[in-house]
């Protein structure tokens, strides 16, 4: 049985492709302009690594934000289920995931069987968010693959950015700048600032063990690290954490075939 | 008597000088360098204008956020107070002041004597604020005094469906790519910014009459979208960026004659 996930995200997009129960491949690419032509990308890619067609794939499910616009998928499903269903994949022991994506950051709980049982998200406001961090990036000219890494080599408590705003932050960044503040200080108090604020978001929805962090920022140890501490618990991160979203399309896709 | 107020904002400062009720002259500068000393210039600036030198000026308040830095003010007062204040002394009627600066707005309320009887602020986020104008006119390439305007031309403005000013701008350059006339782009985000501060006065509540103030208010665009959804006439004195250091110029006489 081959079914396909597609994540149509805010500034990213992934497809997954499962062969039975086995992930076969996967792609990650950035969003364009045109939600359609993005999706088709990623499932083009996909199948160029699984060596597939299109047509070799029997049930497609489309999530993310920009899921209604897919037009090759045979059903659409919210990305809190597909990432709570993900992450269940890789871990079957979790409880709590927190998704920090480009645009939104969601904490989800879920039952031992990997279905949804309460969140919360916040798609208002770039605090917190991937966005946050690649405006920051911007403007400190760095790579927003660097920020992780550089601001786990200061020590100590950093500075603090003390805007919630990212715009009015980024005018609190340049005044740090100005001041001679290093660099690696200043990326150290960011990932503070992005921690304090998802940390808000995971204890009202409420945290049990395993914690799951997938989505984008996952990669950047200096928040992950900084949110283990405040949260003062061990988080687990996918592979590729990225993918957990399509990787759920793709299991609900299965399910749906089975029926 | 002759008194002088000095209005540091997020990023400019103003100055008045008042004699008798009169406005004498006044002024509005971007902050460079350290506020005391931007402070001393537009001073300077203003007693040049109107052909005094300091020992004229009887006494003068500074007000704002950066208000304790002018070391050379004889005393200060609150943004709040102040903005109540001047626009009471522009508008005898006003009861609801609505001012949007650089990075915030404040909704004040007063009584028919000018009091200040209740006020909200908002500080923390940008999309209600001057700042987000700034963002997008760089953006869009058009000064910011045109902005207003201009987007008074549009025929079909469109719709930002984001609150945050961050996700604005992703959807401001997918409108530009779309093909979307300036105009109606501009029309778009200065309805959004009028909606958010038409929802915190509301929350607030309103009564007239309304005056608008702050550097946004020069913007007719977010003045006329903030009486289309406050569905109230509001007022704009000739400069709304100095209401707040006129109100200063004004305590400042008051606290003389105590």
């Amino acid at each position: 049985m081959i079914t396909c996930g597609i994540d149509v995200g805010s500034l990213s997009a992934e497809a997954a492709i499962l062969v039975d129960d086995k992930i076969e491949a996967y792609s990650l690419i950035r969003t364009g302009p045109d939600s359609a032509e993005t999706a088709l990308s990623a499932l083009r890619a996909a199948l160029e690594k699984a060596g597939m067609l299109q047509q070799d794939i029997e049930f497609t499910v489309a999530t993310g934000y920009g899921r209604v616009i897919v037009p090759f998928a045979d059903r659409n499903i919210t990305e809190i289920s597909c990432h709570a269903k993900g992450a269940h994949f890789f871990r079957p022991s979790v409880r709590t995931i927190l998704d920090m994506g480009g645009q939104d950051c969601k904490a989800i709980r879920c039952d031992r069987k990997g279905k949804v049982t309460g969140f919360i998200m916040n798609d208002k406001c770039a605090a917190g968010t991937g966005r946050a961090l690649e405006v920051m990036a911007a403007l400190l000219q760095i790579r927003l693959e660097e920020i992780g890494a550089r601001s786990l080599d200061f020590d100590g408590d950093p500075v603090k950015i003390s805007s919630t705003c990212v715009i009015f932050a980024k005018s609190e960044v340049l005044s740090l700048m100005r001041e001679g503040v290093p660099i690696n200080e200043i990326l150290a108090g960011l990932c503070d600032s992005v921690a304090e604020r998802v940390k808000a978001l995971v204890q009202r929805v409420g945290i049990e063990d395993d914690f799951v962090i997938s989505g984008g920022i996952s990669k950047n140890s200096g928040v992950v690290k900084r949110l283990e501490q405040k949260l003062k618990v061990c988080a687990h991160i996918p592979e590729e954490p990225q993918i957990v979203g399509a990787v759920g399309a793709a299991l609900f896709a299965r399910d749906l075939l089975h029926k | 008597m002759i008194t002088a107020g000095i209005d540091i904002g997020h990023q400019r400062v103003k100055a008045v000088i008042l004699e008798n009720d009169n406005i004498i002259s006044h002024e509005s500068r971007v902050i460079a360098g350290a506020v005391d000393a931007a402070a001393k210039t537009i001073f300077h600036g203003v007693l040049d204008l109107a052909g005094m030198n300091a020992a004229s000026i009887q006494r003068l308040f500074a007000t704002g956020v950066g208000r304790e830095q002018v070391t050379f003010a004889d005393g200060n007062s609150t943004e709040m107070l102040s903005h109540v204040k001047g626009a009471h002394r522009l508008f005898p009627a006003a009861r609801t002041v609505i001012d949007v600066g650089a990075e915030g707005s404040r909704i004040l309320r007063c009584d028919s004597e000018g009091n200040l009887t209740s006020f909200v602020m908002n500080d923390k986020c940008a999309s209600g604020a001057g700042i987000f104008l700034e963002t997008v006119a760089a953006m869009m390439q058009i000064p910011l005094s045109e902005m207003g305007p201009f987007s008074l031309d549009s025929a079909d403005k469109v719709v930002l469906t984001t609150t945050c000013a961050v996700f604005a701008e992703s959807e401001i350059v997918a409108e530009i790519h779309r093909g979307a006339a300036k105009a109606d782009i501009l029309a778009g985000v200065h309805d959004s910014i009028a909606a958010k501060i038409a929802l915190a006065a509301k929350r607030a509540g309103v009564e007239e009459e309304i005056i608008f103030t702050g550097g946004v208010a020069m913007n007719i665009g977010v003045a006329r979208g903030l009486e289309k959804h406050l569905e109230r006439d509001i007022q704009v004195p000739q400069n709304p960026e100095i209401v707040g250091a006129l109100g200063a110029a004004i305590l400042a006489g008051k606290m003389r004659n105590r």
